[in-house]
């Protein structure tokens, strides 16, 4: 079963951000090596006479449409449900889509999400037609109430943006996994090695969207991959069925029969 | 009257004419920008392209002229 993004199936569940890379063509590489078929990106002031958007634009639409995906823009750096909203519209007008990546950030030393600000926005992006996709804390009641306002996709957080420590508080993931078993659950941002995506689908997370542990590689495309084969295992294993964790041990090899140096003559 | 693009002043002339805001980024920007792929807001809101130019500036506006950019 693919990952659904309000409805829409997206064949991979590795969604990938364009920021960080060493150049465009980098950048462009690592996309269709890791196969996503979404990819984040942002609007922001700059020059005019620069004209840098404007190819940084062209190169991420043409990756996108190799990999035949869908855009995902952001509302990085808005803090106010307000300066959220704006860039959200701008957002919907310019890349012709009603898919917001959104996020308020609350505090600039860690950018943690500002989950009353986040409320506010999504309750008006979702009622004027925006499918939101919240970017939030592993917060259990912070994601119930994203939930009950229609956010059908919710993205807590690993770790902060940017740190690469991966799962801060698995417990706290798991709990939100268990709870929302109906909402698509993204994994997003923190996340540091292919491993850390893999721990999130085996939990029984939806996708998993990251930039900087692949554009900050020594080999982003390598990287990319790797995270797309952590994520298929995880996804697998998830559907497989873990075993239980056990306190005590539990022989393997079957005792019956066994030989006679396990014989209490012998021991 | 005076008016901010992305921060910068800029003095419109004939002051007692309503400005609209695509006359304003006529005046303001060459052609070979006005081409760009940009979404706009004044004074904080955004206005859709559709609105340019029935959306009307006054002196000391604020218009923030944003371009697609990479992304996490």
């Amino acid at each position: 079963m693919s990952l659904s993004i309000y409805g829409q199936p997206i064949a991979s569940r590795l969604l990938i951000g364009t920021a960080l890379y060493s150049s465009p063509a980098v950048m462009k590489q690592a996309i269709l090596a890791s196969g996503s078929q979404v990819v984040t990106l942002s609007l922001k002031r700059q020059n005019p006479l620069a004209q840098s958007g404007e190819k940084i634009w062209r190169y991420i639409q043409a990756s996108i449409k190799q990999n035949q995906g869908f855009l995902l823009p952001n509302t990085a750096g808005c803090k106010s449900a307000k300066e959220a909203i704006t860039l959200a519209r701008m957002s919907r007008e310019l890349f012709q889509t009603d898919w917001i990546k959104l996020e308020v950030i609350g505090d600039d030393y860690n950018l943690q999400p500002d989950p009353i600000e986040l409320l506010i926005a999504s309750e008006q992006l979702l009622a004027e037609g925006f499918k939101v996709l919240p970017y939030c804390t592993d917060d259990l009641v912070v994601c119930q109430r994203l939930y009950e306002l229609g956010c059908q996709v919710i993205m807590p957080w690993a770790s902060p943006i940017g740190t690469g420590k991966g799962l801060m508080n698995p417990y706290n993931l798991a709990s939100i996994r268990q709870r929302l078993p109906n909402a698509t659950l993204i994994l997003d941002a923190g996340i540091g090695k292919p491993s850390d995506a893999c721990i999130a689908m085996e939990m029984g997370f939806d996708g998993v969207l990251l930039n900087s542990a692949i554009a900050l590689a020594d080999n982003p495309a390598l990287m990319a991959k790797s995270f797309a084969a952590a994520i298929a295992a995880g996804e697998s294993a998830y559907i497989a069925g873990t075993m239980p964790e056990r306190q005590t041990a539990h022989a393997s090899t079957p005792t019956l029969d066994r030989p006679f140096w396990h014989h209490p003559e012998h021991t | 009257m005076n008016i901010y693009i992305n921060g910068n002043a800029f003095e419109l002339l004939n002051a007692a004419e309503p400005h609209s805001i695509d006359k304003v980024l006529a005046k303001i920007l060459p052609l070979s920008q006005q081409q760009q792929s940009f979404a706009l807001a004044l004074n904080g809101d955004f206005v859709g392209q559709a609105d340019y130019c029935n959306t009307h500036v006054s002196s000391n506006d604020s218009i923030d002229l944003l371009f697609p950019i990479v992304g996490g």
